[in-house]
């Protein structure tokens, strides 16, 4: 079979030079616009507070990565149409991508803020906000573990289409079971001031474009690997009606 | 009132062909005693004290349930009993029930064998709150058997089960997981009264299930 080789399209080169530029843009924002600390008598942000900036839309983007493959495991059910599986399988991998990048800026933020002159974490306590993004991560971690051990292309995407409706489903279980948990301290809130709230908006555009670009690249990878596969294992097509 | 008889029978075919042959409870109760045993080695007796129960108690049920659901529906693959069964005149929902319902019989069983023992061996004092120490753990198993029963029909046909099947459940069933000990700590260690809203997680997290499986177990059941 003859290789096609994928060429960017000028659109898609556009879409990420745009985003690469948001993201420096961003990166002056959060050096000029943001205030250097948070301090009050016995709160003290740390120098790592600014991850805070990108560590919440990124959160978001997880919850929406989450949701996605939710959504298209019911498509698949439905529809019966593998491709609806390769987008949970990429929506699947950007909520793990996501999510990690979500726990260890937590974890940096965590460990860097100071309470009474002392660290306010140690790396990492078991309070209500890590369980649940250490909880979230591990359960899109096991939706792209139990995927190669499933040989057939229609039963693997069955097994994870149901996988990801419920696993969708325990998100707001998860959220508020682990709110059971002791929480240590709870930083003042702070009124934001413009400047955080308009960086804060800001981050989004750069880091949802990101993440659907990511998306959209793993999906086209996933679509293509599947066609490849199914062109050279002609017998692999079984009917999509189960 | 059809429905609620064919669940019936299927239910009861399910533990009759258990009481005769018997080779699930068995193997599953057994799996329990060694885990606690192992456990039991592992740990300091400081470290065993009553509110550390849940969590020695939680890995008996997760694994031996694990087990139990595997068995129940491996009956079914066996010499293509399921094709009979999805050609008879049952809605898919009524199997479902009847599944989860001997799969529920199985892990109760388990259960009333295991926790004797664990509270035998640890020293676990459960006398202060028994009646919530019950409860919350029944609601948490039909939470866990609602899950455990849906993908036991998912992946039954795969070759890799074993691993797989508690792959796909124990993440699931954390909520599960943290609720109940959460919970059982307050009632255990700071003394408080059950509260509704810590054991309203538990219901939701069972009726959630029960109905997004029951939907969903129409569409996934095939021989």
């Amino acid at each position: 079979m003859a290789q096609k080789k994928r060429i960017p399209t000028p659109a898609i080169i556009v879409y990420w030079v745009v985003t690469l530029g948001l993201f420096v843009g961003g990166l002056f924002l959060l050096a000029y616009y943001t205030p250097a600390n948070l301090r009050t008598p016995e709160y003290d942000a740390g120098a790592a507070q600014k991850i805070f900036y990108i560590h919440l839309p990124i959160a978001i983007n997880t919850f929406v990565a989450a949701l996605l493959v939710g959504v298209a495991g019911v498509a698949y059910l439905i529809g019966r149409r593998l491709v609806w599986d390769d987008f949970a399988y990429a929506a699947g991998k950007t909520a793990v991508l996501l999510g990690g990048i979500v726990l260890l800026t937590g974890v940096i933020w965590g460990r860097s803020a100071w309470w009474n002159a002392r660290p306010w974490f140690v790396w990492w306590e078991w309070t209500p906000r890590l369980t649940f993004s250490l909880v979230l991560w591990l359960l899109y971690v096991v939706y792209l573990m139990i995927r190669p051990s499933i040989e057939s292309a229609n039963r693997r995407a069955l097994v994870c289409a149901v996988y990801g409706i419920i696993a969708f489903l325990d998100v707001p279980l998860v959220y508020f079971s682990t709110k059971l948990l002791p929480d240590l301290h709870v930083p003042p809130g702070q009124a934001m001031s413009s400047g955080m709230k308009w960086t804060l908006l800001y981050w989004f555009a750069p880091i949802t474009m990101m993440h659907v670009g990511i998306l959209y690249h793993r999906f086209c990878l996933n679509r293509d690997e599947r066609a490849l596969y199914e062109s050279a294992y002609d017998n692999e097509q079984t009917p999509a009606v189960a | 009132m059809l429905m609620l008889r064919q669940i019936y029978w299927l239910a009861s075919k399910d533990i009759l062909i258990e009481a005769r042959s018997r080779q699930t409870i068995g193997l599953v109760v057994v799996l329990g005693v060694l885990i606690i045993v192992v456990l039991g080695l592992g740990l300091e007796p400081s470290q065993t004290s009553g509110f550390s129960a849940t969590a020695i108690l939680w890995v008996a049920y997760l694994f031996g349930g694990v087990l139990c659901f595997e068995k129940t529906m491996a009956v079914e693959r066996h010499d293509e009993a399921l094709a009979g069964l999805l050609l008879a005149p049952i809605d898919r929902g009524a199997i479902y029930i009847a599944k989860l319902i001997s799969n529920l019989i199985l892990m109760f069983s388990l259960a009333i064998v295991v926790t004797p023992v664990a509270v035998l061996l640890f020293h676990f004092d459960l006398s202060a709150a028994l009646g919530a120490f019950v409860l919350i753990m029944s609601i948490s198993m039909v939470g866990f058997a609602a899950v455990g029963t849906l993908f036991s029909a998912t992946i039954s046909s795969s070759r890799l089960q074993g691993g797989l099947l508690a792959m796909l459940i124990f993440p699931i069933s954390l909520p599960l997981v943290i609720t109940s000990s959460q919970l059982l700590l307050r009632i255990f260690r700071g003394n408080q009264e059950l509260s509704f809203s810590g054991l309203s997680i538990l219901i939701a997290f069972d009726v959630i299930f029960l109905v997004a499986s029951w939907l969903v177990f129409e569409l996934i059941l095939e021989p």
